[in-house]
């Protein structure tokens, strides 16, 4: 039962992910003051998963957390407990707790107070008065219908018809073999349309290869609207009967008793669902249908934006997915890197037959069987860096919870926008990646955006602005984390690293604004004054830099005093494998991924110069500062290394530096594996790989050794002027 | 059926204790439509809070197709509104079972209900 | 495509040598070589046993790092026992091994001059650090005194006098590092 277990984890886990998701589309469902029935029944529903698995296997505590959340949540779907912002707070704490309990051990200390929770439940959980009309007899429903309805889609489709909204019927044949996809397409079409109470398997209808099903729709669109999206050749859509002498619209005509939900156009007499629209006989069909698809994301004023995300929710009910365990990928990926080194050893063999006259033929034959190993091998770690490949979306969604929590926690308003949360990266960096990125939010909304009467004095919208942008760039992904906060204050940098004894007065002089800026990059370098809860956690912006080279990336500020910040991270798209090249450095075989690369050269020691006691390479009329990496590691000389010398120009951002090695080996796919953790604070290198016959290459961090070799010369310079 | 995969993993798990049974699992009411006439069953367990299709309707479903309509029915819920159970009986379902159950419970009441249908 | 919830820390506590007290653990041993004296280390500690793979050579890293080795796939710390113990240092030979030990954190190498045997002791044939007063190193746990006869051979055979004493290390504090 292991295995089961693991799945519970996984689920739960995914359920939490889906709920945290739900929710902030919940909460600026909420803040447009328009209501979601669908949502809040998916958050219904995810709770009630996980309620149900929870006491399955063995977490009595999630299960008793998930049942006090599903009765809320049940009361609110059901219209029993009305929806505000102090109930969403409690579902989001709620979900916080879900996170936590699954952490939580025998052996721990409870890291939720249950009882405390369940009194805040009670404390919003204060039900409406119950208006049950006979809402349902307004229509001339047969008994078989209503006999299979679930209390909650009774509630739906009473809410609806009290609410005056229309309702059809869609009976539509859909053959068996592909029904659960044929559905799920026509959910999707509906979806933007109206509100889909069920759907009814009628056993009369349909052939032995197919089934009729009725689709009971309640929605605001004209007829024929309805009909030209819905309706195909085995499709009819009818509108539902009225009963004998029943008004159709509940309450005061032409006033819905709430907003329209998305998707929903004011409701209109279902009497007459065919007939010409009056109010909106102005405006021509293809506008109306425009209208209502804008409704569905709004374009501006929303407190989260999340272009595109809405529809992607539903779509886990019919999946092909298959989950993995990621170990098993990297499992996969070893293999590769396996077959890599045998294919190497292949082109070895041929080549050598090739040289014998009398197997030509047979190497020819091999070279041709060789290329087609190289091609499928090719496509068989494409395949599976694909399948490693997930959107950015992942981390996007947990900061957006984070975002809500800090802004309200400090007083602050803020909007957050997201864009290209679809961008896909390696699942590896994607985990890496949530606890820098985490850090420069709350830093974002810790220090640089005011708070909103600060923010009236220097003329800015009350509300702040926080954008993530994820975009791919080449082989790179670039995510930009903008606020239009205060800034930071050069001056104010300056000082700060001068009173910690980062750098003294005069090379303080000399910094650039960028080099300012960089400054909070430096280890121990904090601004704030007042350590606060959320940004002090201990990590500074020189974790984050550390966390971000590890993973290959560079990390870049801009800031403008007054008008905000801009992190700029650029990543690799994937860990798992690269083109290195390889060089010999003293005997020693290390691996450079290309990427950080430009060129490699002889080293041409009449263009050496030595300046402020760095050695320099003209390079076509530039300066390369060298690093002689045998010497910077510190490993003894080669007696047998020859003469020659070669020049790697490699490049990370704006900077460059050439690194000097002994050899060139060759380019090389490598699969990066990485050091274990008792040498994760040996800097300088990015994992190690293997290279076959059991030796292992360290891979070297150019990013990482970049920075450092151009600090130390930033340093050295300034020492010898000072 | 049950959308729930840990879930549908439990059940299958604790089935598979038994004999050769050979398990199909279907994440919701729309796959359950699917894979329902594909073949005969011995028994269906189904959720009653499922989305889109739920169980009741499934259940309705099956007592009227042919090949289907004497399938023992056995309804696995946490505690359902008494109103949903008591429609699912009166449709058809054969025994509850109400979440959480251990894997003996689930073997011992799919026992009986094979043992009454070979009846 | 979720990662599964990451696998508990098996292998040794790293809350002290408590745990390594536990008496039937305690009891299976397995003896190597360092510098011409026997130690021991529990043998629930020990993995795999390995001839010594080629070394790459980490520059930067702690001394008693004598580099990686890559073992099926894994990338993998090799230590050097000689340095962890402070005992003068030899070059490689061909009888030396590499135990892997997982100290619940990850999985290490710890290079040895060359391993005897798997012996099981009597209580009465160990002798806890607690017992002498005096300077012990914190890693040793105790002396072990086999009796001959209990050896379970090795490669079937005796390079070290069978009625040596063993030192026993405790696993947890030899490997306590920083991270």
């Amino acid at each position: 039962m292991a295995n089961v277990h693991e799945e519970f984890l996984a689920e739960a886990q995914e359920i939490i992910e889906a709920l945290s998701r739900d929710l902030l589309l919940l909460d600026q469902a909420q803040r447009e003051q328009r209501q979601d029935p669908d949502l809040l029944n998916e958050i219904f529903r995810g709770v009630h998963t996980l309620k149900g698995v929870a006491g399955m296997f063995g977490f009595p505590r999630l299960g008793r957390l998930a049942h006090g959340l599903e009765d809320l949540l049940d009361d609110l779907r059901l219209g029993r407990v009305a929806l505000s912002q102090s109930v969403l707070d409690v579902l989001f704490e709620g979900v916080e707790g879900f996170q936590r309990l699954l952490t939580e051990t025998d052996a721990s200390e409870p890291l939720v107070d249950l009882a405390a929770f369940a009194e805040r439940i009670a404390s919003v959980s204060r039900r409406g008065p119950a208006v049950r009309g006979d809402a349902l007899a307004r229509y001339a429903f047969d008994e078989s219908v209503l006999s299979v309805l679930t209390e909650y889609e009774e509630h739906r489709l009473r809410s609806n018809i009290e609410q005056g909204v229309p309702l059809y019927r869609l009976r539509a044949r859909f053959r068996f073999a592909s029904i659960d996809a044929d559905l799920e397409a026509l959910k999707q079409r509906a979806k933007p349309l109206g509100e889909i109470i069920t759907y009814l398997p009628s056993a009369e209808g349909g052939t032995g290869d197919s089934i009729d099903l009725d689709i009971l729709l309640a929605s605001g669109e004209a007829f024929e609207t309805l009909r030209e999206a819905l309706s195909g050749e085995e499709a009819t859509l009818e509108a539902v009967p009225l009963a004998e002498g029943a008004a159709a619209t509940g309450g005061d005509e032409g006033t819905p008793a709430r907003p329209a939900a998305p998707g929903q156009a004011p409701p209109e007499p279902p009497a007459m669902p065919a007939a010409p629209d009056g109010l909106l006989a102005s405006a021509p069909d293809a506008s109306l249908a425009m209208s209502s698809q804008d409704a569905v994301t709004p374009a501006s004023a929303a407190v989260l934006e999340v272009p595109g995300a809405p529809v992607e929710r539903s779509l886990r009910s019919v999946s092909h997915t298959v989950r993995v365990d990621i170990r098993k990928l990297d499992h996969l990926m070893n293999v590769v890197g396996e077959l890599a080194i045998v294919r190497s050893a292949v082109a070895r063999l041929t080549e050598r037959l090739r040289g014998r006259s009398e197997h030509r033929q047979l190497a020819i034959e091999l070279h041709r069987v060789h290329r087609g190993f190289e091609r499928h091998l090719e496509e068989l770690q494409d395949g599976i860096l694909d399948v490693r490949m997930v959107p950015l979306g992942q981390v996007f969604d947990k900061l957006a919870r984070i975002v809500r929590q800090v802004a309200r926690d400090h007083g602050k308003e803020v909007r957050l926008l997201l864009s290209g949360q679809e961008t896909e990266v390696d699942k590896l960096i994607v985990e890496e990646l949530s606890d820098p990125l985490m850090h420069i939010i709350r830093n974002a909304i810790d220090h640089g955006l005011e708070t909103p009467p600060v923010r009236e004095l220097s003329e800015k919208p009350p509300t702040g602005t926080l954008a993530l942008h994820a975009y791919q760039k080449g082989k790179s992904v670039v995510i930009e984390v903008e606020d239009d906060g205060a800034g930071m204050n050069e001056e104010r940098l300056v000082e700060t690293a001068i009173e910690r004894g980062l750098i003294d007065e005069a090379a303080a002089e000399e910094l650039s604004h960028d080099e300012a800026l960089n400054l909070i990059f430096l280890p121990s370098f904090s601004t704030s004054s007042s350590v606060t809860d959320l940004s002090g956690r201990g990590v500074g912006m020189d974790v984050v830099k550390t966390n971000i080279s590890r993973l290959g990336g560079v990390i870049d500020v801009e800031s403008e005093l007054g008008s905000g910040t801009k992190f700029t991270i650029t990543l690799p798209v994937t860990l798992a494998i690269i083109n290195a090249l390889l060089v010999r450095v003293r005997g020693r075989v290390f691996a450079l991924p290309i990427a950080s690369v430009q060129e490699a050269i002889l080293l041409d020691h009449d263009a050496l110069r030595t300046v402020e006691g760095r050695e320099m390479l003209t390079l076509r009329g530039a300066t390369l500062p060298l690093c002689r990496l045998g010497e910077y590691f510190g490993i003894p000389r080669d007696p047998f290394e020859a003469d020659k010398q070669y020049v790697v120009v490699s490049a990370a951002g704006h900077r460059r530096v050439g690194f000097v090695v002994d050899g060139l080996e060759g380019q090389q796919d490598i699969v990066i594996k990485a050091l274990g953790p008792s040498l994760r604070q040996v800097r300088g290198f990015a994992g190690a790989t293997d290279l076959g016959d059991q030796r292992v290459a360290l891979v070297l961090d150019a990013p990482g050794l970049l920075e450092e070799l151009l600090s130390t010369t930033d340093r050295a310079r300034r020492e010898l002027r000072g | 059926m049950d959308d729930s995969h840990a879930m549908r993993a439990f059940i299958r798990a604790a089935l598979e204790e038994d004999d050769d049974a050979e398990v199909v699992e279907a994440e919701s009411g729309f796959v359950a439509l699917r894979v329902l006439p594909q073949q005969r069953f011995d028994l269906v367990v189904l959720d009653v809070n499922m989305p889109d299709i739920n169980g009741l309707e499934l259940i309705r479903f099956l007592r009227k197709s042919p090949t289907h309509a004497r399938v023992p029915v056995l309804v696995v819920s946490t505690e359902a509104s008494e109103r949903d159970r008591e429609r699912g009986a009166s449709l058809g379902a054969d025994a509850f079972l109400r979440k959480p159950f251990t894997a003996t419970e689930l073997a011992e009441r799919v026992r009986a209900l094979l043992a009454a249908g070979d009846r | 495509m979720n990662d599964l919830v990451r696998r508990p820390a098996t292998g040794l506590s790293r809350s002290g040598s408590a745990s390594a007290l536990r008496p039937q653990l305690l009891r299976e041993l397995l003896a190597f070589v360092l510098d011409g004296e026997s130690y021991a280390l529990p043998l629930y500690a020990i993995r795999e046993i390995l001839k010594v793979p080629p070394v790459t050579e980490v520059p930067r890293a702690s001394a008693d790092v004598l580099g990686i080795i890559g073992v099926r796939g894994r990338i993998t710390t090799l230590l050097d026992m000689r340095r962890l113990l402070r005992v003068a240092e030899a070059p490689i030979s061909k009888a030396s091994r590499v135990l892997l030990v997982d100290d619940g954190v990850e999985v290490l190498g710890l290079l040895v001059d060359q391993v005897l045997q798997v012996h099981r002791l009597q209580d009465d044939e160990i002798e806890l650090a607690a017992a002498f007063a005096g300077n012990v190193s914190e890693h040793v746990l105790g002396i072990g005194r086999p009796r001959a006869s209990r050896s379970v051979s090795r490669e079937g055979r005796e390079s070290v006098d069978p009625n040596d004493i063993l030192i026993l290390l405790d696993p947890a504090h030899l490997l306590r590092r920083e991270r």
